[in-house]
């Protein structure tokens, strides 16, 4: 071998590199499986439309479930008029509960207000809740 | 030295729990037919090991599951009480296996096979026999078999419509079969082929070569896709295998510079 | 000034890092002509380790009970992203934990480094070893598969051989009549929490054993000569040694690349070697599948259990061996650790080792 001329420090520094290269390959090598292992699931996120039935949001209602991954709640404000948020609130991100009574929602963390367009009623909420686009197909509500 | 009892009968139990693998409990229970008939001379006890055989015995269908009858009681085993039906005649034949192979006999009913049963037509045993049946498999179809009542042209006509798939179907199997050894999950995969496979074996019992022919090419894009899954996989299995090796280079790079950096301190320090 | 050396300075004067490093590492001698075999306890604490790492991944997806377990191992195998790699790691790393395990119990025993003063790192190294068979034990039934589910009831099962309270034995090991939903959940929580933890503590046992006594000196080459008897406690020196770090080490981590290339050797060439078919099929209660054999490192217990006409006889015979190994360093009290000079020692030790193969392989043919 070429490295036995040289005296064994030397030898020996040129042979830390190297370790310290092929160690570093392997943590690359081995890193990059345990970054995929442990990455987030998708989820369902790449499903552009969740189709529900009409008869699931009673008029003056509120339906909430769950669109690319996060929730979402759909309002029937009158007969055959669909809206669709997002239920987190802007301020916090606590989900927003439906309150029929006055027919606006009422975030349950800090008493932030919003109406049946999202807009900000009342409290510390700084945006209007995120629409989400909603058709009426036949019997079936398209969201997204 | 004082403790040591407690620690050794600790230990003690700790051996017996672990190293305690006894055998294996015997096989299933023998149902009262096999007991009866399996130590009978002659005609009674042949079909028993001839079933022992088959693919019917591989997949758990014993005597009862087609003969009726009560496998659990010696007395009232062969009572028509019980459901017994015995040996069914030549043309209860059809009507005896179609009852868990529904398809396959509604295709051999419309066959000109099925159309002959009773004049001398052939049935199920005839060609696929009886209690030693086996997986079908295209050597069914030969010369000597089908020449026993026609010309063997047209069977072979018939043998050449069907191999084609008929291997396609085979290979696919192993292929799965393998996969599933290296612990992929092939369930869907082999759903598929499986529900072919069913639907071309009833096709061909129609012996009708054009309808078979026209067929195939159903059954020949339902199977291209699982192929192309198949070859999927396999280049996936194929990057992994890539992958591995250059670790395992890599691994064994990096031990061999750790050696020689160990070696390089044992010449510095006079060695030995 | 370097941060490193601030770094080290701030330590040092809190800590009295340097002092630390001096006699647990540069200023550490360990006997010049230690072989291989001195490396294999490094690499057992490594292949520990990755067990440790792969099981907390696996824990992410694994569901603990019966309905689930075989679905989300099935998960981890095909859609988790390179759930595939962790799992076989961990699979394969638990036979290489096996393997490595025995090879230096054999070598200990051969170079009998068990005699005065060690009888106790021995023991505690008997009872590391039952551990991790225990941990092999109640880890094969986690997926929940046919062979989970049958291993564990023919193991489980043996213990009832036991007198007077062998059914109460095999209840309780079940945590009912049969293996089901109970015996998962206990195997679950010892695979995971009850056993590592043990282990864990019993490794540091082991180690400070080992460093409290000293590193025996191989007992080879013409300049050993046995110790004089010890009267009171010593620390073995080893004044012509070499340091433990940077020279010692550096063949530690050697062994420990060797070992974790063979181990990627068989993940991604032979994976499916400590696979066996039935470990790939649902746990059917109902349904026991034909030829279920123990890992290989159970096989000679199982075939010992065929040999003897009961199983009171076979269990007792295995117990006994069992413990006769454990307590070897209390009656093998000779000083002479020489193999050269302990003919009788080394013939029932390679007699021993060529039964125990002959028996598992009978096992496996039979």
């Amino acid at each position: 071998m070429v490295n036995d001329s040289l005296p064994p420090n030397q030898r020996r520094f040129f042979l830390t590199i190297i370790l310290g290269g092929l160690s570093t390959a392997l943590a690359v090598v081995a890193g990059w499986p345990l970054f995929r292992f442990l990455s987030p699931d998708t989820g369902g996120a790449d499903v552009e439309i969740v189709e529900i039935p009409r008869a699931s949001v009673d008029v003056g209602g509120a339906h909430f479930l769950t669109y690319r991954g996060r929730p979402v709640v759909v309002l029937q404000k009158s007969a055959g008029e669909f809206a669709a948020f997002s239920a987190v609130c802007t301020h916090l991100g606590c989900i927003v509960k439906w309150v029929s009574d006055p027919g606006e929602f009422l975030c349950p963390c800090h008493a932030g207000r919003f109406s049946t367009d999202g807009a900000v009623l009342g409290g510390p909420p700084p945006k209007p809740l995120e629409p989400i686009p909603v058709v009426l197909a036949g019997d079936l509500l398209r969201i997204g | 030295m004082k403790k040591q009892p407690a620690a050794l009968i600790h230990l003690l139990l700790l051996c017996l729990i672990l190293v305690g693998l006894p055998c294996l409990a015997a096989a299933a229970e023998e149902t009262v037919c096999l007991q009866c008939h399996g130590g009978q001379p002659g005609p009674l006890g042949e079909p028993v090991p001839l079933w022992r055989e088959s693919v019917h015995q591989g997949n758990g269908i014993s005597c009862h599951d087609c003969h009726g009858g009560d496998p659990t009681d010696f007395t009232m085993a062969m009572s028509p009480e019980r459901g017994f039906i015995g040996v069914p005649g030549e043309d209860e034949i059809p009507a005896f296996c179609g009852r868990c192979h529904v398809g396959v006999l509604e295709d051999y009913r419309a066959s000109a096979h099925g159309q002959a049963l009773g004049a001398g037509g052939p049935q199920c045993v005839t060609c696929h026999s009886n209690h030693r049946i086996q997986r079908a498999s295209i050597d069914l179809i030969n010369p000597q078999d089908c020449s026993q009542c026609h010309e063997y042209g047209r069977a072979e006509e018939l043998r050449q419509a069907v191999s084609g798939t008929d291997a396609l179907i085979s290979g696919l199997e192993t292929d799965l079969a393998e996969l599933h050894r290296l612990g992929l999950d092939t369930e869907q995969l082999s759903g598929t082929v499986f529900s072919s496979r069913n639907d071309f074996h009833r096709l061909f019992h129609s012996v009708d070569v054009e309808k078979v022919r026209f067929k195939t090419a159903v059954f020949a894009q339902d199977l291209g896709k699982v192929e192309e899954e198949i070859a999927g996989i396999r280049d996936e299995l194929g990057q992994r295998k890539l992958w591995g090796g250059v670790i395992v280079v890599l691994l064994v790079l990096t031990g061999l510079c750790a050696l020689l950096i160990h070696k390089s301190y044992k010449e510095e320090s006079g060695g030995d | 000034m370097s941060p490193l050396k601030r770094l080290v300075d701030y330590l040092d004067v809190r800590l009295g890092v340097r002092e630390l490093v001096r006699q647990n590492l540069t200023g550490y001698l360990v006997p010049r002509r230690a072989n291989f075999f001195y490396t294999l306890g490094a690499v057992l604490l490594a292949l520990f380790s990755l067990q440790v790492v792969t099981g907390i991944l696996l824990l992410i997806y694994y569901r603990p009970d019966a309905a689930n377990a075989f679905a989300s191992v099935q998960y981890i195998m095909n859609e988790v992203p390179y759930g595939w790699l962790i799992r076989y790691v961990h699979v394969v790393g638990s036979n290489i934990i096996v393997i490595a395990l025995l090879l230096h119990m054999l070598s200990v025993l051969f170079m009998g480094s068990y005699k005065k003063p060690r009888e106790l790192t021995w023991l505690t190294g008997f009872i590391l070893f039952n551990l991790s068979l225990a941990l092999c034990l109640t880890g094969y039934l986690l997926p929940w598969s046919q062979l989970s589910f049958w291993a564990t009831t023919v193991a489980t099962d043996a213990a009832g051989a036991v007198p007077v309270v062998g059914e109460m034995a095999v209840q309780f090991l079940r945590g009912g009549a049969m293996v089901g939903e109970a015996t998962l959940g206990r195997f679950f929580a010892l695979h995971v929490m009850g056993l590592p933890l043990l282990l864990g503590a019993v490794i540091g046992l082991h180690l400070f054993l080992m460093r409290r006594v000293g590193i025996s000196r191989p007992p080879f080459g013409p300049e050993y000569e046995p110790p004089a008897p010890l009267l009171s406690f010593r620390h073995e020196e080893h004044p012509d040694g070499i340091p433990f770090f940077p020279h010692y080490v550096a063949k530690d981590l050697a062994a420990i690349f060797f070992f974790l290339a063979a181990l990627a050797w068989v993940v991604f060439y032979a994976p499916a070697l400590f696979i066996p078919p039935a470990a790939l099929e649902p746990a059917d209660p109902f349904v026991t599948p034909p030829h279920i054999k123990p890992e290989w490192y159970f096989l000679w217990a199982y075939q010992t259990l065929k040999i003897f006409p009961s199983k009171v006889i076979g269990l007792a015979v295995q117990g006994a061996f069992m413990t006769l190994l454990a307590v070897l360093p209390f009656l093998d009290i000779g000083p002479e650790r020489r193999p050269a000079h302990r003919p009788l020692f080394v013939t029932c030790y390679f007699l021993g080792i060529l039964l125990m193969v002959a028996i598992s392989i009978w096992g496996h043919y039979s």
